[in-house]
This record gives structure tokens, sequence and C-alpha cells, in this order.
């Protein structure tokens, strides 16, 4: 009887054990800190302790993943140290059903401004139900509060690069402190292919600036780094280095945001982008690192830095209209005696005379008025100039050229002013030289084309004269500007070329060729 | 007022300036011209400004001289000052005066938003100013000091070829004649009732009527220069010989060697700094050159 007894406990033990097996089984198999993953970040993207300044919005970041084959309730709260103000539910429950599927929120909340410095302790706690059995997983993290005192005290900029490399290292092929502003012409710039900087947009330059950001103290603090280019004088940002991209704002691109530990430092490498409409100059470039989550700026520095303008389109022109030049007084110092022979004794003299007129009726007063005038009138003294040095001397061009149609009379006759103007005023200029030789370069040219000179010319229609001088004129004229913007640094604004060209290079040329014809015709009679 | 006899005529001294060598002076102008259009930095600027300036109290110019040259230093610059205080187109730069508002109309849009002077410009334009002002007083200084002969004489020793040499000659004879002639055309406009020195119309037809009447004269009498020329065998032979023969002094091959090595020197060492400065090239081995460009010139 005892042993039947004993035989049906044990029976019914074995039973009971097959019952519970499964339960058991799970229990024993889900282990929650292997089987999930539980992430609490304050402020968000800190490992570790976190700084926070008083008055500042923050996020809590909250991660859950499951590493758990089956289905889980997830319910997970977030607990904030009295005085913090939460700005969104704390508690968020949720499920998840397969083997890597994660959830994750931000948690806003903000320091009040009173709240007294010191380390929280903030907790967020999981309780996981997996087929009706809870675990609870917990997660600690402390956040120090400071003033913004303190932690201006503790985050500093130690370094300024500019221009830097994309990993924000300077390099020392290019000048520290200055930026380039380069002519973006597309055609120039494949011609040029002299940048290594990248070039995002066709109209916009990009290069990078390089900050390094110490943190001294010992908390973790996330930070911003934004930077301005400001007007050196009055202080305002200046948007041609800040042009909008794609449709926005350039502060969208314009930032880094950067995770620094406890004493570090980090260098970090932010775009600038620069418009075409950028000016050279000089400008403050100020760096701004604010804590994440606030407005306030924790470390701030500011240099000088200077923005060099190269423009290649006048830069080419002057490199270009001078190899010019020297290529034709070459050409005509090797081919003199070919060039001069063409040329009767008779011819000779009259040209020389011609010079000599146009220097004493034109060089030389104006040595004076030209001065005169750009002193009375500034830059718009050339309507009153232009009256001698284009209409009075392309009479001059025009009538020689009727008297003399052959090819090289414009250059000879160009020549003789040059020299003269050199040795009577000493106007040895490389202006004069390069302004000149590019004029009767254009002039001889196309003249020839034209069949104003060669050998069955043509010099008294007015009309294609007038247009060959305008033509010529104006292309000397540009090329005048060019040479005095590079060779003499000085500014002209497009308007002002282009009026100056169509006025006296055109206008007044064209006028000067058409009287200067009846000139010649004239002179034609006293020669026969 | 300054005539154009102060201008145009040489003073002949027996100074160390214009005992020099005519090749030896435009050696140097162009030297001089290549370094003043090299430098950036102001006080190298107004150092070059002042060395040159100096070559006038060496060659003991006379007052009249002096007194054209100020005039003409002060318009120059002044109207530098004048153009850039209005297209200085640099940052920062403070507006001191309107002269064109953007809002005006017609005016403000073809300018492009307005015209303004600006302080910054005017300080730019006098910097800038000092540039053209070096190679104006040395061109003149060159030309004060040298007879026109001479200094063609010397642009043949350079192997200018001779017969632009000889136009240049003809053209520098013929100058106080035409000049003349100009003269007694604007005495007959006068007694005509024309007022050349009314300013607009006046000068305008002045000018107009100078040319017919001077450059009449001119084609009249190249008929007779021409023959009275080739009967003195002009390009009868390819060599020709010279009654005034162009020697350097010790003291002129120092100044134009010194000159030139400067010019050489000034310019290459820009144009690596412009490169590294573009990005287009640089070594380290170099660095010195970039700071001596950055730091002086």
């Amino acid at each position: 009887m005892k042993n039947t007894a004993i035989l049906l406990l044990k029976a019914f033990l074995l039973v009971l054990v097959f019952i519970l097996q499964p339960t058991a089984q799970a229990q024993e198999d889900f282990e929650p800190e292997e089987m999930t993953a539980f992430m609490l970040q304050v402020p968000h993207g800190v490992e570790g302790n976190g700084l926070a300044v008083r008055g500042g919005n923050l996020s809590a970041y909250l991660f859950f993943e499951s590493y758990y084959e089956g289905n889980m309730d997830v319910i997970l709260e977030l607990c904030l140290p009295e005085g913090f103000v939460v700005r969104d539910t704390p508690v968020h429950s949720f499920s998840l059903q397969t083997e890597y599927e994660d959830w994750y929120r931000l948690i806003d909340f903000y320091i009040p401004q009173d709240l007294p410095s010191g380390i929280y302790n903030i907790t967020a706690t999981a309780v996981v139900d997996v087929d009706g059995n809870q675990h609870t997983i917990m997660r600690r993290t402390r956040i120090r509060v400071a003033s913004k005192e303190e932690i201006a005290d503790e985050i500093s900029i130690s370094g300024l690069i500019i221009p830097s490399d994309e990993d924000g290292y300077g390099d020392p092929s290019h000048p520290s402190n200055t930026l380039v502003i380069r002519e973006t012409s597309p055609v120039l710039r494949k011609l040029l292919k002299v940048t290594d900087l990248q070039i995002g947009r066709e109209e916009l330059t990009s290069t990078f600036i390089g900050v390094e950001v110490a943190n001294n103290g010992v908390s973790t603090v996330p930070v911003i780094v934004t930077y301005e280019i400001l007007d050196i004088k009055t202080g305002e940002p200046v948007r041609a280095f800040k042009p909008a991209i794609m449709g926005m704002d350039a502060d969208t691109f314009c930032y880094a945001a950067l995770t620094l530990s406890p004493g570090s430092s980090s260098l970090v490498s932010l775009p600038l982008y620069i418009s075409e409409n950028a000016m050279g100059g000089n400008y403050l470039l100020r760096v701004k690192v604010k804590p994440t989550g606030s407005d306030w700026i924790a470390a701030t520095q500011s240099q000088k830095i200077t923005a060099t303008s190269r423009k290649w389109g006048p830069i080419l022109i002057t490199f270009i209209s001078a190899l010019l030049g020297v290529t034709a007084v070459s050409l005509f110092f090797i081919k003199s005696k070919e060039i001069m022979d063409r040329f009767k004794t008779r011819n000779l003299v009259l040209i020389s005379l011609f010079g000599t007129v146009s220097f004493a009726a034109i060089n030389l007063p104006m040595t004076i008025l030209w001065e005169m005038s750009h002193a009375i009138f500034g830059p718009f003294s050339f309507l009153f100039t232009g009256l001698f040095y284009e209409i009075l001397l392309y009479m001059l061009i025009a009538s020689l050229v009727v008297l003399i149609p052959k090819p090289g009379v414009v250059s000879l006759f160009m020549m003789v002013r040059f020299l003269l103007g050199g040795f009577i005023t000493g106007s040895f200029t490389p202006i004069t030289f390069i302004t000149l030789s590019v004029s009767a370069v254009i002039l001889e040219v196309m003249m020839y084309a034209a069949g104003i000179t060669g050998k069955n010319p043509d010099p008294e229609n007015r009309l294609r004269v007038g247009i060959v001088c305008g033509i010529a004129d104006m292309v000397s004229g540009y090329t005048s500007f060019s040479v005095w913007m590079v060779l003499y640094r000085l500014f002209y604004s497009n308007w002002y070329i282009t009026a100056n060209i169509l006025i006296d290079g055109f206008l007044y040329t064209f006028i000067g060729a058409w009287f200067g014809i009846s000139l010649g015709n004239r002179l034609k009679k006293v020669a026969e | 007022m300054i005539s154009a006899r102060s201008i145009a005529e040489p003073t002949i001294k027996d100074t160390i300036i214009h005992r020099m060598d005519p090749r030896a002076k435009i050696l140097i102008l162009i030297s001089t011209a290549f370094v003043a259009v090299t430098l950036d930095k102001p006080e190298t600027m107004f150092l070059l400004f002042m060395t040159i300036i100096s070559g006038f109290a060496l060659a003991r110019m006379p007052a009249i001289k002096l007194k054209t040259l100020t005039i003409l230093l002060i318009l120059l610059i002044w109207g530098t000052i004048y153009s850039q205080a209005l297209f200085y187109s640099q940052l920062p730069r403070t507006v001191i005066f309107t002269i064109i508002s953007p809002d005006f109309p017609v005016m403000g849009w073809l300018t492009n938003g307005g015209m303004f002077v600006y302080a910054e410009g005017l300080q730019h334009g006098a910097i800038q100013g000092l540039r053209s002002a070096s190679i104006l007083s040395l061109g003149l200084l060159m030309c004060w000091t040298t007879d026109s002969r001479d200094m063609l004489n010397g642009l043949v020793g350079l192997r200018v070829p001779y017969s632009v040499a000889f136009m240049v000659v003809t053209a520098v004879r013929f100058l106080p004649i035409i000049i003349t002639e100009v003269a007694t055309v604007i005495t007959v406009q006068r007694l005509r009732g024309f007022n050349p020195k009314r300013f607009g119309s006046g000068i305008i037809k002045t000018s107009l009527n100078i040319l017919t009447p001077t450059l009449s004269n001119c084609v009249r009498r190249t008929g007779t220069l021409a023959i009275s020329i080739q009967s003195r065998a002009f390009r009868a032979n390819t060599e020709r010989t010279y009654l005034k023969k162009l020697k350097f002094s010790e003291f002129d091959k120092v100044v134009v060697a010194f000159c030139i090595f400067a010019a050489i020197s000034i310019v290459i060492i820009k144009l690596l700094y412009n490169m590294y400065t573009s990005g287009i090239y640089y070594t380290s081995g170099l660095r010195p050159v970039y700071a001596i460009a950055r730091g002086y010139l």
C-alpha cells in the first residue's frame, strides 16, 4: 500500500513536470540583458555623463531593440529628476514582434534657469513582458547641470584653420586666413583647372573651415559648431558667403554636431560656400559653439580673414594683350627691313608728321587736360576727353589711311606716337604699350580683312571704316580697362566700362573716322 | 599755369642724372615700370616714389619743372582717388556721400544700384595713384634730363630699326614747328571770333579746325622733305655710322645692372607668391620667398 502511494506520487510529479516544462523552458531561455539592447542618452548623443546648461532644452534618447525571436511587450518609462520639465510623455509602451526590431524616441525636456547646479540622476526603466513573464531592465545616467559661466570656462575654441581640407586640417599650400574668390565662368574653369578646391555648383566655390574645439571639463558635452562671416565694420553677416543652396538657407548645411569627451579636443570642418558676387576685402570670421539644445553661445572666436578676388577674365586679357604686343613688336623688329621697304620715304615722312600733329594736337594738351578733366569730372571725364582721344585721333588715322592705304601704316603711326610720348612726356607706361599695340594689331587686321588697306584698297567707304575703327577701339578700350584693373589694381563698375566702350570706344570713334575720310580726301587734293 | 614748353623741353645741366647714358635711362625706366606694377605694399610703393622724386633733387631741376611735376602729380593722384572713391568694390566700405540713389529714376537702374563715394575708395585711390605717379615721375625725369637726339641715339643703340628712329627724329624735329603752326591757327581762329578756351563747342570747333590747315601744311612739306632726305642717301646703305658714339659709364652699368636685377627678382617673387595665393603652385622650399613677398612687396 505504501509502495503504491509512493508510485502514485512519483507519477503525479512526473505529469506535473511534463505539464510545467514549456514555461520553465521559456523562463530559462529569455535573458533580458542578452536578448535586448536598451540605451539611454541624456542629452542625445552622449554616452556617459552629460552636461546641460540651465535654461536649455534637451532631448533624452531612448532606444530599445529585441534580439528575441518571439513577441515581447515593453513599457518604458523615463524618470527625470525633480525640477526638470518634461515636454513629452515619459511613459511609452510598444510591442516588438521579431528579432532585431527596434524602437526609439527622443523625449524633450527643459532645464529651468533656477535649477541648482549639480549632478542629477536620470533613470529609464523597461518592463518587458515575454509570454506573460515580466522582466525589468534599468538604465541610469547622470547629467551635470551647470551655469553658463561654468560651461563657458570648460568649452573653448582652440584653433581656427581657414582654408582647411575636408577633414579640417590646414594646408600649407594655401595662405592662411585667406579666401580666394575665383571667377566661376564654366569656360574659364575648364580652361584653367587651377584650383584644387571643390566646386559644388556652377556659380559657387567652396572650401572648408577647420575648427578645433576643446572640452576642459569632466562631462561629455554635445555641441553645435556654426560660423558667420561678417562685415568687419558693421558686424552684419555677409550673405555672399552663405548663399542659398538648392533653395535652402546655407545655415542648413554650414554646421557641425560634435560630442566632446571630458578633457579632449576635436577638429571639425565646416563647409564654406562663396557665391560669385562676393567681393574681395577684409572680413570677420566668427565661429560659435553652442551646447546642443541651447541657443546660448558657450564659446566664440573671431578672426580677421581676407578674401582675394581673382578675376581671371581681365588677367587673361592682360596676359594675352601683353603677349600680342610683345610678339607684334618682336616680329616688327625681325622683319623691320621688309616692312619698312614697302613704304616710300615720303610715306614715312608723312606718317611721322601725322604722328607729330597727333602729339601736338592731342597728347600735349591732353597731358594737362586729361588730368584736369579727371580731377573735375572724375570717371565721367571720358565724355570730354573722348572728343580729343577718339574723335580727333581717329580723324587723323582715317585720313592717313586714305592717303596711304597700305597695311602697316596704322602700326607705324602708333609706334611714332608711343615713342614720341615716351621721349617728350615720359609716358613709357605698360598701359600705353599694351593698349597701343593691341589697337594697332586689331586695326591692321580688321582694315586688311575689310579691304580698307591691301592690294585693292577701298579706304573711302565711311561706314566700313567707321565700323572697323569703332570695333577695334572697343576691343582696345576693354583691353585698357583690363590692364588698369590687373596691373594698377583699380576698380571699375561693369556699367561704367560698358558706357565707356560704347560711347568713347564706338560712337566717338565712328564719328572721328567718318569725318576723317572727308579730311583725307581734302588732303589728297593738296597732295595732288 | 603750366605750358606745353615746360612739359616738353628738357633742361640741360651737368649732373649725375644728366650724364647718364640714354640707353641706361630707358632700361631703368622699363625696369621701374615693371617694379611699379608689381608692388602692392603701400610702404614699398611710397619708398619707390620717394626714390624717384629724389632723382629730381639730384638733377637740380628748375622750379618751373618742379611746379609742373607737382601739378601733374596732384592731378594724377586726385583723378585716381576720385575714380576709386566711386568704384571701390571691396569690403568693408563706408558710404560717405550718395551721388546717385538706387531709387533714382533710370540712373539708379543704369548704374546697377546707385553710385556712392566710399571712404575706403579714397584711400585705395591714393595708394594706387602712387603707382602711376612713380612711372610718370621717372618718365618726366628721363625726358627732362635728356636731349631728344640723345634719346633717339639711345633707341638705335637698343636695336630699334633705324627707319623707325628716323621717323621719330623727324617727328621730334618738326614738333616745335607744328606747335607754332597750331598756335598760329588758334590765333587766326580767335581773330575770326572763336573762343578756344570756352568749354564745350569752342574747344571742339577749335580742335577740328586746327587739323585741316595743319595737316595740309604737313602734306605739302612731305614731298620736299622726302626729296631732301633721299638726296642725302637715306636708306642707301644698310649700315650707318653715327657722329656721336654712346658709351656706358661704370656708374651706368652698376645702376642698370641693379635695376634690372631688382626688377627681375621682384617680378619673379611676386609671380611665385601670386601663384601660391591662387592655389596654382606651392612648394615649402619657397616659404622665405612667400614671406618676403607678403611682408615687403
